[in-house]
């Protein structure tokens, strides 16, 4: 077990550094120089030269190169070219808002999507069945970014019934940043209003991020379930005149959770990469928008750090998957 | 309300409404910020922002652009020495900053050797233009300061120079208590505020917020206790949050948006004025089709600017052809050229090009002058010019890439907007025709020494009509010789609740928010 | 085969789906003949409603906006198909020869996959528009690299199944090389549940790249693209909802084709799921 526990953890070290290899090679590609995008319209040629030097852009590229990795070894991620800071101070500034906004999209497509998906393998090829299915369909169809624009314009602007864009009310004093988390630095603080307004900003956006996730996850349990509905020990179940309840929630869930496990982990990191199109429209100030912008000025030292702190944060959540797997299921054993 | 009480009530768990007249809420994209500290910013909503934490000793008052009034200092002169120009300041006593301390000369000097030292891009003003040196601004008492430029720089422009943040005065004690090695307190001042300002800086959530609260200390007192600036980039969405009342001005916004909130009686509008031009350039260098002067004058015809200043902008700015906009000595408000695709094709097929032409235009993915997307200006002047035969292919690029596409030369035609880095002609002029200044001139290869000649008279000439004379000649030989074409100049379009009084955005897009009040 | 056909069009949402999809190809074949120009301007007619002349309305540069999105679904199916194209082509590849060859090759490729799986889809997509600069062809390839990972992982699993099947125990008995094995009998059977997965593909695809677009690494103006034309009609959607919503509902109902389709495949090809 533990030397399984290493190896993985090993793989996610190499996945770490591979994605820092392959986004390293891509910015290459780039036929323009960062520096002169960095410094934009005035910049002097000493200015140039001197940026060049200071971020070490005039080095050869493997040099470049393993430079990154000695800091990354110190958990150095390096300069943004366009806001001059340490990478990792952005990212420890952006990550929070994005985290926040990702878990609650992933609490709306469990809430959402598991208990549909149950409904809907119950009353197979009955209407709930078909408005599940027919719901799942278009929402995974539906391009996020026009559901959030289409539900903001609606729900905010026409109707007014929800926030607009941002974390919090502008007249409310933000609480003083602890986790990062409104929502939980509210709490901290006590301060219930805070609390109340952020939540309230916070539903729709992540009603919107969530959405494609709780259709797949509809479909993903439906199928699930309808499998172990129809194996023997669920049959035996209703023939001793169990109730539906007891036979969904002793038999049929508990069976039909392992394969919707393995999903919830991808489901995470896809969240969390698809923020970008969500944080744009609703103004949310989260790794997605941060990317964006530094993508946008070819700010790859950013870009880096971005792809491999998601692409880490994936890999320990299919570890964690895979280790909760063995533990639900007793067949299976890690050697 | 003392910050300890706002804790107590926050404890208990109460709401900490605040006074709604108390706060200003102001949306728009700031997404260009990067830094607050004065010596360094030199984006706009920076500028902006620190130009309400920090004073200057010599100011700008209003749109007046020309009339030097006192900031830090009560009084200032300026004598001829043997060698170079002797400028002194005298302080006014009793100026605080956020701090508590008083500000005085040795702060004066520390923020003149900090903007030296540090090099920032727009250290260069201070530089090149004021050719400042180390060294030579000197404390010859606690409320004198002397400052001396070499002969060949101008003291009017270096007194103009004063009034930006990049000669804003900072706490030398708060930054050198604050600095790491020799920054200067510059990591500190990123986002820490230490001036003599109406306002200090209490919270900077990147992405998401500004939050500025009156200065306890500041000698000009502002009439709205705290400012909110809300990062809102979606043009569709910053309307919303005006029309819910949720902020109070919105800077952004789209000319059908502007023309809805006008007619709105909750609100109303503003066109700041400003510098601004929105133009073509067309890149000369050899082998270019543009090199061939039919061609560039095929363009110029090839253009319908009437439509595009009404349609496209909806008033939110004028038709320009002159590179001197107006509100700057010199300006030139001919307008020769008019939309006619039938001479401009005779003129392409005289060039060579009977079959048409067909090039790149490149243009900026962001928002243009006036608040009109930049591909839709670039896709109006491509469907004009198409009807000319000069059919464009449309790249639209980040504006970070675009810029260093244009600098490198790799462009053929290009959309791009130009402010001058100081409200002076010569702002303009010098990148405008002078080859050798590496601005625009160069990078589109207009390499001509009689504009360039022209453009070096006129900097150095003092005499007011006679420097007019000069601009004259030199904006009419650009506007036909050139590789330019001047669409429009752009007015900034913000709308504002009706409750807000005072706003104002000068022509150098400074804003004085401790002018702005608010009524409940 | 007729056996697959029968159950196929026995299945209601894949005859829908393939219906759908049909119309969608007749429409980006024959729709631009008769549409109309999708990038004649007309600054004095901007934002119009729907009516007559401009069936879907007029978008803020006084384009028509049914012309636009028809001439937008030859762009996005494309899309759609040149991404699936390379990236089933490039992830068939790696699979096969993962699996086929085993060993250290095995592990080095899949370890390949596995970085790319990691990586978070869009931020790849827009680092390398980004780098090879923004327009359609580069979308195309942007999305193609992130996205052959699920052909290379669905093909060495076949391979690795069907190895130890007695079809491939025969021929190998009978003396076939290991080309020979890996191309006549390893890929034909391997490529079933990569037809079902292209099927759904082409809709993630078309997705993405409209994503891509939307935040402006993509389609270049005045293309018509779906995902540019949502992101430069949505600051009038107060004005004018018809100019973003129109070439929206253009990508719903592709990608809900292409899913339709993808679960009619499935559901006929791999009876396990309905």
């Amino acid at each position: 077990m533990v030397a399984y526990l290493l190896r993985r953890l090993f793989m996610v070290l190499f996945v770490g550094v591979g994605i820092t290899f392959v986004t390293f090679f891509i910015a290459q590609v780039i036929p323009i120089d960062p520096a002169v995008a960095a410094l934009g319209e005035n910049a002097r040629e000493e200015q140039i030269q001197e940026f060049r030097k200071r971020y070490g852009l005039d080095q050869p590229l493997l040099v470049q190169y393993s430079i990154y990795l000695q800091r990354l070894l110190q958990l150095d991620l390096g300069r943004s070219l366009r806001t001059g800071r340490p990478v990792a101070e952005d990212l420890k500034e952006f990550f929070p808002a994005t985290l926040e906004l990702a878990l609650s999209a992933f609490l709306v497509a469990v809430l959402l999507g598991l208990p549909a998906g149950v409904w809907a393998a119950l009353r197979q090829n009955r209407p709930p069945d078909l408005l599940v299915r027919l719901m799942a369909l278009l929402l995974g169809s539906t391009p996020v970014f026009f559901l959030a624009i289409l539900l903001l314009d609606l729900l905010h602007r026409r109707l007014g019934v929800l926030p607009g864009p941002g974390r919090l009310d502008p007249y409310l004093i933000p609480p003083p940043p602890v986790t990062g988390l409104v929502t939980v630095d509210a709490l901290l603080a006590r301060n219930f209003a805070a609390f109340q307004d952020a939540l309230a900003h916070l539903f729709l956006p992540a009603f919107v991020l969530g959405s494609a996730s709780a259709a797949l996850l509809a479909r993903m349990v439906r199928a699930a379930m309808l499998e172990v509905l129809s194996q023997d020990y669920v049959r035996t179940a209703w023939a001793k005149g169990l109730s539906e309840r007891q036979v969904v929630f002793r038999h049929a869930l508990k069976n039909a959770a392992l394969p919707v496990l393995t999903l919830l982990g991808g489901l995470m990191g896809g969240l969390l990469s698809g923020a970008v199109l969500t944080e744009t429209i609703f103004s949310w100030p989260g790794l997605g928008r941060y990317v964006t912008q530094s993508a946008t000025s070819l700010d790859f030292p950013a870009v880096m750090g971005v792809t491999l702190l998601v692409g880490v944060i994936y890999s320990l959540l299919n570890l964690a998957v895979d280790l909760l797997y063995a533990l639900l299921d007793p067949r299976i054993r890690y050697a | 309300m003392k910050r300890w009480v706002v804790w107590l009530l926050a404890f208990l768990g109460l709401a900490v409404a605040q006074d709604r007249a108390q706060v200003l809420v102001y949306g728009g994209d700031w997404t260009d910020l990067i830094t607050l500290d004065p010596q360094v910013v030199y984006e706009f909503s920076g500028v902006m922002i620190a130009d309400n934490l920090y004073e200057t000793l010599v100011r700008f008052e209003g749109n007046d652009l020309s009339t030097l009034r006192p900031g830090l200092a009560e009084s200032w002169k300026v004598e001829r020495g043997t060698t170079d120009w002797i400028l002194t300041f005298k302080l006014r006593k009793g100026s605080r900053f956020s701090t508590g301390r008083e500000v005085t000369a040795k702060d004066v000097v520390y923020s003149f050797e900090r903007a030296l030292a540090l090099k920032g891009p727009g250290s260069f003003l201070f530089t090149e233009i004021a050719q400042l040196k180390p060294g030579a601004t000197k404390a010859l008492d606690p409320y004198t300061v002397e400052v001396r430029i070499p002969k060949a720089a101008s003291p009017q422009s270096f007194l103009s120079i004063l009034t930006f943040t990049l000669g804003g005065i900072v706490d030398s004690e708060e930054a050198q208590k604050n600095a790491k090695g020799n920054d200067y307190g510059k990591d500190f001042l990123t986002n820490n505020s230490a001036g003599s300002g109406p306002y200090r800086l209490v919270r900077w959530d990147r992405g998401n917020q500004v939050i500025l609260e009156a200065n306890p200390y500041a000698r000009i007192k502002p009439k709205v206790q705290r400012v909110v600036l809300r990062y809102i980039q979606e043009p569709a969405v910053l309307r919303t949050a005006l029309e819910s009342g949720e902020i109070d001005i919105a800077e952004g916004l789209t000319p059908e948006a502007l023309r809805a909130i006008a007619a709105n009686p909750r609100f109303k509008v503003v066109r700041a004025e400003t510098l601004r031009l929105q133009y073509l350039a067309m890149n000369m260098k050899p082998g270019s089709p543009f090199a061939n002067p039919k061609v560039r004058e095929a363009v110029r015809w090839a253009v319908n600017q009437d439509e595009l200043v009404q349609g496209l902008l909806q008033g939110n700015g004028v038709k320009m052809q002159t590179f001197i906009p107006k509100g700057l000595l010199g300006y030139n408000p001919t307008t020769p050229y008019k939309y006619d695709p039938a001479r401009a094709r005779k003129l392409l097929a005289e060039a060579g090009y009977p079959q048409g032409l067909d090039f790149e235009l490149l243009a900026s993915t962001g928002i243009c002058g006036g608040g009109v997307p930049c591909p839709d200006v670039a896709a109006k002047v491509q469907a004009d010019m198409a009807k000319a035969g000069l059919r464009a292919r449309i790249r639209t690029i980040a504006n970070a890439e675009l810029l260093a596409t244009y600098r490198a030369q790799n462009h053929q035609m290009v959309l791009a907007g130009w402010s001058p880095d100081f409200p002076d002609p010569d702002g303009n002029a010098t990148p405008w025709s002078d080859f050798n200044a590496r601005s625009l001139a160069w990078r589109n290869s207009y390499n001509d020494e009689v504009a360039a000649k022209l453009a070096r008279q006129a900097a150095l000439e003092a005499e007011p009509e006679k420097r007019k004379a000069l601009y004259r000649i030199l904006t009419e030989k650009v506007l036909r010789e050139g590789p330019y074409v001047v669409l429009y100049q752009p007015a900034q379009p913000i709308g504002l609740s009706a409750k807000v009084e005072g706003f104002l955005k000068n022509p150098m897009m400074s804003v004085p928010l401790w002018q702005v009040s608010k009524q409940p | 085969m007729r056996k697959f056909l029968r159950r196929f069009f026995r299945n209601p949402g894949a005859v829908l789906g393939l219906a759908l999809l049909i119309l969608l190809i007749l429409v980006a074949l024959l729709g631009p003949l008769v549409a109309g120009d999708p990038l004649e301007q007309n600054l004095l007619e901007r934002l119009k409603p729907p009516g007559p002349g401009h069936p879907l309305g007029t978008d803020q540069l006084g384009r028509d906006v049914w012309a636009r999105v028809v001439h937008g679904a030859r762009i996005s199916l494309g899309v759609g198909f040149g991404v699936v194209l390379l990236a089933s082509f490039l992830g068939v590849s790696v699979g096969l020869l993962a699996g086929g060859l085993g060993g250290v090759w095995d592990n080095l490729l899949m370890r390949l996959t596995d970085i790319f799986f990691a990586f978070p889809s869009l931020i790849l997509a827009m680092a390398i528009a980004a780098a090879l600069g923004p327009n359609l062809t580069n979308t195309v390839i942007a999305v193609a690299l992130v996205t052959w990972p699920i052909y290379a992982r669905l093909v060495r699993a076949q391979v690795l199944a069907l190895r130890e099947r007695e079809f491939v125990e025969a021929a190998r008995a009978l003396g076939a090389g290991q080309g020979r094995i890996l191309f006549r009998h390893l890929l034909p059977n391997a490529l079933t549940p990569v037809l079902v997965q292209a099927s759904y593909e082409v809709g993630a695809a078309i997705l993405t790249a409209a994503g891509l677009s939307f935040i402006g690494f993509g389609a270049q103006p005045p293309t018509p693209e779906w995902g540019a034309m949502v992101a430069e009609t949505r600051n009038y959607m107060a004005e004018a909802p018809w100019a973003a919503t129109a070439p929206a509902v253009g990508i719903l109902l592709t990608v809900l084709a292409f899913n339709l389709l993808g679960d009619g495949l499935r559901d006929v090809l791999d009876p396990r799921w309905r």
